[in-house]
């Protein structure tokens, strides 16, 4: 028989204290913030701030910003009617979600794959790592390399084979140079996929794994009912962390391709430098960088809400 | 060693007062044990008394010091905690040393201290030893002797003993009591056992909800709880609560069962009865004061036996009366089995009576 | 008694498990042949590397690429060796910078309960939300008006601020599994607040400071677009920079390119190989949390 607690009515309900005072009483806590956040200002609030600013002035190529004049929205008018930033536009789509799916898929495929263990784990798990740790330039070198049109390893392969007359173009043509990018990313992303996963995967208990055994689930059964759920935390903030990389990645599109052929490869960040810093349309590129701004802002939306959320969930259980 | 005072103490976190107006003084050198249900605020007054959170309003004495603005490093306090606490990365020497270092204390004098400890609580063995590579009853002790070298005013425990297993549990507690005999420390020690709490302590402060239900010796809280609560918690098996309604038979005063039997009350229990605020009155007994025969006996009231539970020493019989559960222990020899009719005969002396409204034990004067 | 689980057919176990072992060797074809691809190409000579069909094994390999690359006394080398050390440079203080900075920051944010904390923390994260063009117009300006144009210190301070976020992120999930109890116990013990942070979490986050310090590291050794945009002069190119500059120069020295590609990479690899577990364990303890 259960009694409830007896309920004796709070002689003084105490109100919770003003944030200004609750601010005062913890003025030392700020101390350990204020480092981070001072850098972050400057680095941060400061440009963005500009950036918005600049979207609303043409601006001569010299940046010789004195001389700039108010537009008002032209900016965003010239953008949101040219062909190019809706190419653009479907090109980063794609290259983030295809990258970002097949990097999760791949290091997912690695991390179940590499969780028992056997002799030269350790080895194998280490060579699948290096490509998210070499230089993204050595990277996008090495591939350029590797698909160069006339002495590239690939299509000299597939001429020996007898796959092909003669090599054929990747990153040279406008049709195949977006998958041929992304094959390179994925190739340097999956293995921050397989890191965070496989360090979800340490994390599932075996007592589940074993009662799911027990009652006679198979190996399918075992993931899709007691490891992938486990995962789902990993998952979010793995995704989204992979998404935003991807969203904002540079170099291997810039070194490889530099946007091209004929736009085909452009993301927003290259055509918007390409903008800035190599037609020195600084204007048009602020204001391109404003939309993009405003796209993240809102991704960041969940951005914020899937790490908190996976926060959340840690912190609960 | 020093006396603590606790004035109004009210502990607010978002608008819930996780420590609702408590007030209790502790004497010098007496052990006082905070018991109470999970969540009804036992740690946030430690750690109110500890200066480890801040007080929403109330007073905190130790010694004849108002402590509320004191860090806690000023307190002359020391605590274990629930988890030991040890510091992992510093041998268990490290581990009793560190509190010594923090008073800059001369480097010998902290080196004669932390083996005089290490000797009282048997462990000049472990001083090298990481606290991962003790067992969890060792781990205690160093906790306990982590508090010890510093010779503070007041110990601090919060449910020092919760993570050993039983047999540990009953040796630690020994164990404590020697030490708090030795040494007459004030100690406040958490507990949600009440069996530790009756046990070990000079004091019981019963807590709920946040609020201090009784504070009295353990042998006054178990004869005389204040409520129903306190009643409920304190003793084990739990003290049995019947909901029956007061009425009168042919003058005389009587509880009535949902079952249509009456019980009629001694001349003490009656004016007990008349004080409640309705006619609902809970009935409490412990399993000892309640006698239990297997064919009728006058003043006896009828039931069936429920579930009956050998340990040996006695048998506990459960019996179902007006929906709540009651239980009996009859000596081993007493052959009782389930669904068997048995009469229950409650000891006037010795039963207890709570107003059903408020659930405040009901006075005579 | 044993209880007699009902077993998958055995079949079926043996299929995903070749399964598995099919996927895990094609996966180490893809990540390993286009290294292999440069090791060989970096050791062929200029004219071998540009034969059709190629050279599947170098006829007669040759360690010149490296020699001229670590030959301090020809312009190649000078320059290489040169950048090489401002990339140790700017990527090491900024490291440095970034755990000193990081450290507290995530501490507080897992710790104190402060007005604002939640939104100071969500907007540290959402800073790594922000592409670097977005930043780098302004930050052009705002280098030059600083008169850190072409310096180091442009880069310290930018690559400061996107270790960061990250940084803070796993440090703070770091201290969140250490139980507050320990600096309680520290403060009784006679610490001040400051002093329970740096005596006993301090010492106790280091696996999750090391895997800080090498998301740092590898972040700033790698970075280009901010290098490429603050950075004109030869003398204070970063490698990334500075090999992209070698190259389009002379565009068909494909193994010197190579070779560079892969000196460029064998310290950050070496050092993640080397600390790498304390990145997974960081990761296990400080992002995913149990
Ligand atoms: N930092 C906090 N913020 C908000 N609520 C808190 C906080 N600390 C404690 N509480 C709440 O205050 C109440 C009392 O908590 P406290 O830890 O004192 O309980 P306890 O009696 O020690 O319980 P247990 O036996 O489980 O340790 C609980 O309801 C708890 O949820
Ligand atoms: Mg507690």
């Amino acid at each position: 028989m259960t009694i409830r607690p007896t309920e004796v009515p709070a002689r003084a309900t105490a109100r919770p204290a003003g944030v200004f005072r609750r601010a005062w009483i913890h003025r030392a806590d700020y101390l350990y913030v204020l480092p981070a956040i001072v850098v972050m200002l400057i680095v941060i609030a400061y440009p963005v701030y500009y950036t918005i600013e600049l979207s609303f002035y043409n601006t001569p190529p010299s940046l010789q910003l004195r001389d700039k004049i108010f537009v008002g929205f032209d900016n965003y008018a010239i953008i949101l009617g040219s062909d190019v930033f809706w190419q653009v536009t479907l090109n980063t789509f794609i290259w983030t979600i295809v990258s970002t799916g097949c990097a999760y898929i791949l290091g997912l495929g690695c991390a179940l794959c590499l969780h028992r263990a056997f002799p030269g784990r350790a080895v194998m798990r280490a060579i699948l790592i290096i490509p998210w740790v070499i230089s993204a330039v050595a990277a996008a070198y090495i591939w350029k390399w590797i698909y160069h049109s006339n002495f590239g390893v690939i299509g000299a392969l597939l001429v020996e084979l007898g796959f092909a007359g003669r090599p054929p173009n990747f990153i040279d043509s406008v049709n195949s140079v977006l998958p041929s990018l992304i094959v390179v990313n994925v190739w340097r992303e999956f293995p921050f996929a397989m890191i965070m996963l496989a360090a979800g995967l340490q994390t599932v208990p075996d007592q589940l794994l074993r009662a799911a055994k027990v009652d006679g689930a198979g190996a399918w059964h075992s993931f899709w009912h007691v490891t992938f759920p486990h995962l789902r935390g990993v998952s979010i903030a793995t995704i989204l962390l992979l998404a935003v990389a991807n969203f904002n990645s540079f170099i291997v599109t810039w070194i490889m391709t530099g946007g091209g052929p004929a736009n085909a490869s452009h993301i927003w960040i290259t055509h918007i430098y390409e903008i800035a810093f190599g037609r020195q349309r600084w204007g048009i590129a602020a204001a391109y960088s404003v939309i993009l701004f405003l796209i993240v802002m809102s991704l960041g939306y969940f951005y914020v809400r899937g790490l908190g959320g996976a926060e959340k969930e840690g912190g609960a259980s | 060693m020093a006396h603590v005072v606790l004035k109004n103490l009210i502990k607010t976190y978002g608008g819930y007062n996780a420590v609702n107006d408590v007030s209790l003084t502790i004497n010098d050198g007496e052990f006082v044990a905070l018991v109470g249900p999970s969540g009804c605020g036992k740690t946030t007054t430690l750690n109110l008394v500890a200066g480890l959170t801040s007080l929403t309003s109330g007073e905190i004495l130790i010694g004849e010091r108002l402590v509320n603005d004191v860090d806690p490093k000023n307190r002359d306090i020391a605590m274990v905690f629930q988890n030991y606490a040890l510091y992992p990365q510093k041998t268990v020497y490290a581990n009793l040393a560190f509190p010594l270092q923090m008073r800059k204390l001369p480097r010998d004098e902290i080196d004669r201290k932390v083996k005089q400890a290490a000797q009282m609580l048997d462990m000049t063995h472990l001083l090298e030893r990481k606290p991962r590579e003790l067992s969890g009853g060792q781990q205690q002790r160093v906790a306990l002797g982590r508090a010890l070298v510093r010779d503070p005013a007041v110990f601090l425990m919060d449910e020092p003993l919760s993570n050993l297993d039983a047999k540990l549990r009953v040796q630690m507690r020994s164990e404590i009591k020697r030490f708090h005999q030795d040494l007459k420390a004030t100690i406040i020690y958490v507990t949600h056992d009440q069996l530790e709490a009756v046990t070990m302590a000079d004091k019981l402060a019963v807590m709920s909800g946040g609020n201090l239900q009784q504070y009295d010796s353990p042998a006054k809280v178990f004869a005389n709880p204040v409520n129903m609560f306190v009643a409920s918690f304190i003793g084990s098996p739990a003290m049995s609560l019947v909901p029956l309604t007061a009425s009168t038979v042919d003058g005389r005063a009587v509880l009535a069962g949902a079952e249509g039997w009456t019980l009629a009350l001694s001349p003490l229990n009656a004016r007990k009865v008349q004080r409640a605020t309705s006619s609902k009155v809970v009935l409490g007994a412990r399993h000892s004061t309640i006698k239990l025969t297997t064919s009728a006996v006058p003043g006896a009231i009828p039931a069936k036996a429920y579930t009956v539970e050998p340990t040996g020493d006695v048998t506990f019989v459960q019996a179902m009366l007006s929906g709540a559960i009651v239980n009996i222990s009859v000596p081993p020899d007493v052959a009782v089995e389930a669904d068997q009719p048995i009469w229950l005969a409650f000891d006037q002396d010795r039963m207890h009576l709570f107003d059903g409204a408020t659930e405040l034990a009901l006075k005579a004067d | 008694m044993t209880v007699a689980s009902k077993p998958a057919p055995r079949a079926t176990i043996d299929l995903w498990r070749w399964a598995g072992r099919a996927f895990l060797a094609v996966m180490m074809l893809f990540t390993l042949l286009p290294m292999v691809w440069m090791l060989l190409t970096s050791i062929k000579s200029g004219f071998a590397a540009l034969q059709f069909p190629p050279q599947w094994w170098p006829n007669e390999p040759t360690l010149a690429s490296y020699k001229k690359l670590l030959d301090p006394t020809s312009s190649v080398g000078e320059d290489f060796l040169r950048f090489f050390w401002n990339s140790l440079f700017v990527s090491t203080m900024s490291t440095i910078l970034s755990v000193i900075v990081a450290v507290p920051a995530a501490y507080a944010f897992s710790r104190f309960d402060f007005p604002g904390r939640k939104f100071l923390f969500f907007s540290v994260l959402l800073r790594n939300m922000f592409p670097a063009v977005v930043f780098l117009v302004p930050l052009f300006i705002l280098m030059r008006f600083l008169g850190l144009m072409n310096t180091h210190g442009s880069l310290i301070l930018t690559y400061l601020t996107f270790g960061l976020p990250l940084a803070i992120w796993l440090l703070k999930g770091f201290y969140d599994n250490i139980p507050y109890q320990l600096e309680q116990a520290a403060r009784i013990d006679g610490a001040s607040r400051f002093q329970a942070f740096l005596l006993i979490i301090m010492p106790l986050s280091v696996p999750g400071i090391i895997a800080t310090a090498i998301y740092s590291f590898i972040g700033a050794w790698n970075e280009y677009i901010f290098a490429y945009t603050f950075i004109n002069r030869n003398d204070r190119l970063t490698l990334p920079i500075g090999i992209q500059r070698f190259f389009s120069e002379s565009s068909s020295d494909f193994p010197g390119l190579m070779a560079a590609s892969f000196m460029m990479s064998v310290p950050v690899v070496v050092l993640f190989l080397m600390l790498q577990r304390y990145f997974v364990r960081a990761l296990t303890e400080g992002a995913v949390k149990h």
